[in-house]
């Protein structure tokens, strides 16, 4: 699960922390359209590598080194089925392409989840229109989890006490062992909820439409740049792709 | 004009076969500390509820008689529109805080309600500064301890601008550190700024020094209203269970066999200064 | 009957709870474990019945080194009570829920009615027997929760936080139980922060401050010493603020008083014939 380490965010002072998350979104949806234009090895890898210096701009490259190294045994896995099930000609190049082609796609997603807060993320939502309530309730999920993680250990721990066995038993048995921590977790949510909006309703949540906002994201000069630039090279890769016969070397195959 | 009043107020919750409150009449004027307390399922939360207008307009149910807060009917006013004049703390300090950080939580009120954000941020520093929240402005809800926890809820409810604040069983889930420290800025909110206080707590020993009034509840129904040293020493106290301060008991005790110290003992330390006093005599 | 050889844990190997405690509780006996939050009360009574191994020394249960014998096992001998009864409720009848517990600690399905039976009686909750645990109120499936532990006629009894939100007479109801169940052999052991629940009714309290035992011995004396009361965040019971202020005053006066008859006796022979 390490690979997931590269969707996480982490506070930094960076270029790329700083820009507005709505233009790093453009970004990372650019940057995977690109990647799904290609299938031939030399130029994914080319495009991986553009990414790589927005990882070192945003601080994160070790990060980023760490959870592609946690994805190699996936890679390996992808790689040796797709050769030996695909029924294209050289299978074995072509696997490779597509393993590059994830690690791309990955990776310009991990630049926005790396760079964004989740509350930004929120905020941009409801920048963009989405109705508050959604995008609220999405960071007030992300808020929940730690609280519930440590919920489901209390109950686990309770229920362990009267004998359940959690670690034992077949496949069968496990499953029906799930019962006495969900219930509860479930039961406890449900009280938990109704508490939350107790308080929540106290502070107004709901009232007007006319929901104020202390802190709004601003697009700055920078933000059109990047916007500007990754439509360039949008429209770049799509000319290219279609309209520009690659050199030889670039359609690269492995023999097999 | 009473800041709240009560007039022969009754409520049921939807299912319930009782109700649970029947025919509750106070009020309560601006500047008061009143500790409210009694049994379990007394009708204390109700109560508090029904302050602000989670009952009925959130817990629905059979309603008679009116609430007033600052000359508005709660019949007839939203829970939002009461927002801005009653804030409500819960016991629970973990299910109070819905947001990812402190400035945001504390945010959270006056945007609801469509405060101008150059106002709100203002409201955000004075808080923090008030209630000395500063080196916690980047944890997670998570990382605090309870009684920071409870902290910030207040923080959040205080962003409204409140003229009143009911407190229910705020210190119930924390430790004597905490729930004193967050009883002692409730004190302090009310000698110095002047708030509405309406604190229900089952441990008088720990706020009968401070409140101002205490309203015993047993039943649904107002048993006692008044001072602290006249209420808890009186036999209904003893009757329904509420938590009497043991010097206060042992005031009671020493009554019973004759022996009269004057004044009401509400702590150990005025036990022990009245007995000098009566020893001297 | 319990003892704990300066056990250390922590956990993930990054938060460490424990560092070192060690104590001996004897059977028959009422103690109370109290501490701030995060001082390690619950990580220490989660190793009496196996949910946590020791890292560090080891846990003796009943003569028994507890490393060989499994939660269930131990949960025979220390009934764990939480403070959250939700935490456990899962199933649709009362009834099923306490035998639930005794089934998975190996009573037959006879003698687990039977338990289950006697259990509800002395509770008092005769006709709750077919009842769904969700529908009660708060206060009846805490009951519901201690009796499920209860039905196993644990020897040890340790309850985590019980006075949370109690009001005076339920405190004083489940004071009461505890004496009984006390008075007939079983151990008692209490984690709590409540100071005047404890000075009642527990004569030994042993403290503890970021995983180490700070203190141990007589609650009258543990809850006295204000260096003890300092570093566990703890505040005086009403009952030592008395006495204290009192000792100021008429030195013959103890500082360790731990019952409210107590004071009152005191101060009735200071003021002894004055009216």
């Amino acid at each position: 699960m390490s690979f997931l380490e590269v969707f996480q965010y982490t506070r930094q002072a960076s270029l790329v922390h700083d820009l507005d998350p709505r233009s790093k979104m453009i970004l990372a949806f650019t940057l995977a359209f690109i990647s799904l234009l290609f299938l031939n090895i030399i130029p994914l890898i080319i495009i991986l590598m553009t990414m790589i210096p927005l990882l070192v701009a945003a601080k994160s490259l070790q990060r980023w080194a760490r959870s592609m190294k946690g994805m190699s045994y996936l890679l390996l896995f992808i790689v040796i089925f797709n050769t030996l099930l695909s029924t294209v000609s050289n299978p074995f190049s072509h696997s490779i392409a597509l393993a590059i082609r994830l690690l791309a796609l990955m990776t310009s997603f991990s630049i926005f989840f790396l760079t964004v807060h989740p509350d930004q993320l929120a905020q941009s939502l409801i920048q963009m229109r989405v109705r508050f309530e959604f995008a609220f309730a999405m960071s007030m999920a992300m808020r929940y989890v730690p609280t519930l993680g440590q919920e489901a250990y209390a109950i686990m721990d309770a229920q362990k006490a009267r004998g359940v066995e959690l670690d034992k038993g077949n496949i069968l048995k496990r499953i029906r062992n799930i019962v006495p921590i969900i219930v509860p977790l479930i039961i406890v949510s449900i009280r938990r909820a109704l508490s939350v909006a107790e308080s929540m309703e106290s502070r107004g949540f709901g009232a007007s439409g006319n929901r104020t906002y202390m802190e709004l994201l601003r697009f700055r000069r920078r933000d059109w740049a990047v916007m500007f630039v990754s439509l360039i090279v949008l429209i770049g890769s799509i000319y290219i792709r279609f309209f520009v016969p690659l050199p030889s070397w670039m359609l690269f195959q492995l023999p097999f | 004009m009473a800041l709240v009043e009560f007039a022969d107020f009754s409520f049921k919750y939807l299912g319930a076969d009782f109700l649970a409150l029947r025919k509750v009449s106070a009020s309560v004027n601006e500047g008061e500390y009143v500790v409210i307390t009694g049994p379990s399922g007394c009708g204390k939360t109700t109560l508090c509820r029904a302050i602000n207008g989670l009952v009925p307009h959130f817990h629905r149910g059979y309603i008679a008689g009116n609430v007033y807060v600052d000359g508005q009917n709660t019949r007839e006013a939203t829970v939002a529109q009461l927002a801005s004049k009653v804030g409500l703390v819960f016991q629970n300090p973990a299910n109070q805080l819905v947001t990812l950080n402190v400035e945001k939580e504390i945010a959270f009120g006056p945007e609801n309600l469509g405060v101008e954000p150059q106002e709100v941020r203002k409201r955000v520093e004075d808080i923090i500064d008030l209630l000395n929240l500063e080196h916690l402005r980047e944890k997670h809800p998570h990382e605090m301890s309870g009684g920071e926890q409870q902290r910030l809820a207040m923080a959040a409810t205080l962003a409204l601008k409140p003229k009143v604040l009911v407190a229910d069983e705020p210190t119930s889930n924390l430790d004597p550190k905490s729930a004193e420290l967050i009883l002692g800025i409730i004190a302090e909110l009310n000698k110095r700024n002047g708030m509405t206080v309406l604190l229900v707590e089952h441990r008088l020993d720990l706020v009968a020094k401070d409140a101002s009034r205490v309203l015993l509840m047993d039943r649904g129904q107002i048993v006692a209203d008044g001072p602290p040293r006249d209420i808890l020493p009186m036999d209904i106290s003893m009757e329904i269970g509420v938590g009497i301060p043991k010097a206060t008991q042992v005031y009671r005790r020493l009554q019973a066999k004759g022996i009269e110290l004057g004044r009401v003992p509400l702590t150990g330390e005025e036990l022990a200064i009245l007995v000098g006093e009566v020893h001297r005599l | 009957m319990i003892i704990v050889e300066d056990v250390h844990y922590s956990y993930d190997g990054i938060y460490t709870a424990l560092r070192g405690a060690s104590l001996q509780i004897e059977k028959g006996e009422r103690v109370a474990i109290m501490g701030t939050n995060g001082a390690g009360k619950t990580t220490l009574i989660k190793h009496m019945n196996g949910l946590l191994r020791p890292q560090v020394g080891r846990v003796i249960v009943d003569g028994v080194d507890a490393k060989f014998l499994s939660i269930a096992e131990l949960s025979r001998t220390v009934g764990l009570v939480w403070q959250n009864p939700d935490h456990q409720l899962f199933l649709d009848s009362v009834k099923k829920e306490i035998e639930f517990g005794l089934k998975n600690l190996g009573f037959t399905p006879e003698a687990a009615e039977e338990q289950c039976v006697k259990t509800l009686q002395n509770l008092g909750l005769e006709g709750f027997a077919e009842r769904s645990p969700f529908a009660l109120s708060g206060g009846e499936r805490k009951r519901v929760a201690l009796a499920t532990v209860l039905a196993t006629e644990p020897q040890v009894l340790a309850l985590d936080e019980p006075t949370i939100g109690q009001d005076a007479h339920q405190k004083e109801l489940l004071a009461r139980m505890l004496m009984d169940l006390n008075e007939r052999g079983r151990t008692v052991i209490v984690v709590t922060h409540d100071v005047e629940f404890v000075i009642e009714n527990f004569p030994r309290t042993i403290a503890m401050a970021e995983g180490r035992i700070v203190a141990d011995g007589s609650t009258a004396a543990v809850l006295s010493n204000d260096d003890v009361l300092e570093r566990c965040s703890l505040t005086p019971p009403q009952l030592t603020v008395a006495a204290r202020a009192l000792h100021r005053l008429f030195p013959q006066v103890s500082e360790r008083l731990s019952l409210l008859s107590e004071l009152e006796d005191v101060v009735s022979e200071i003021l002894g014939g004055m009216t």
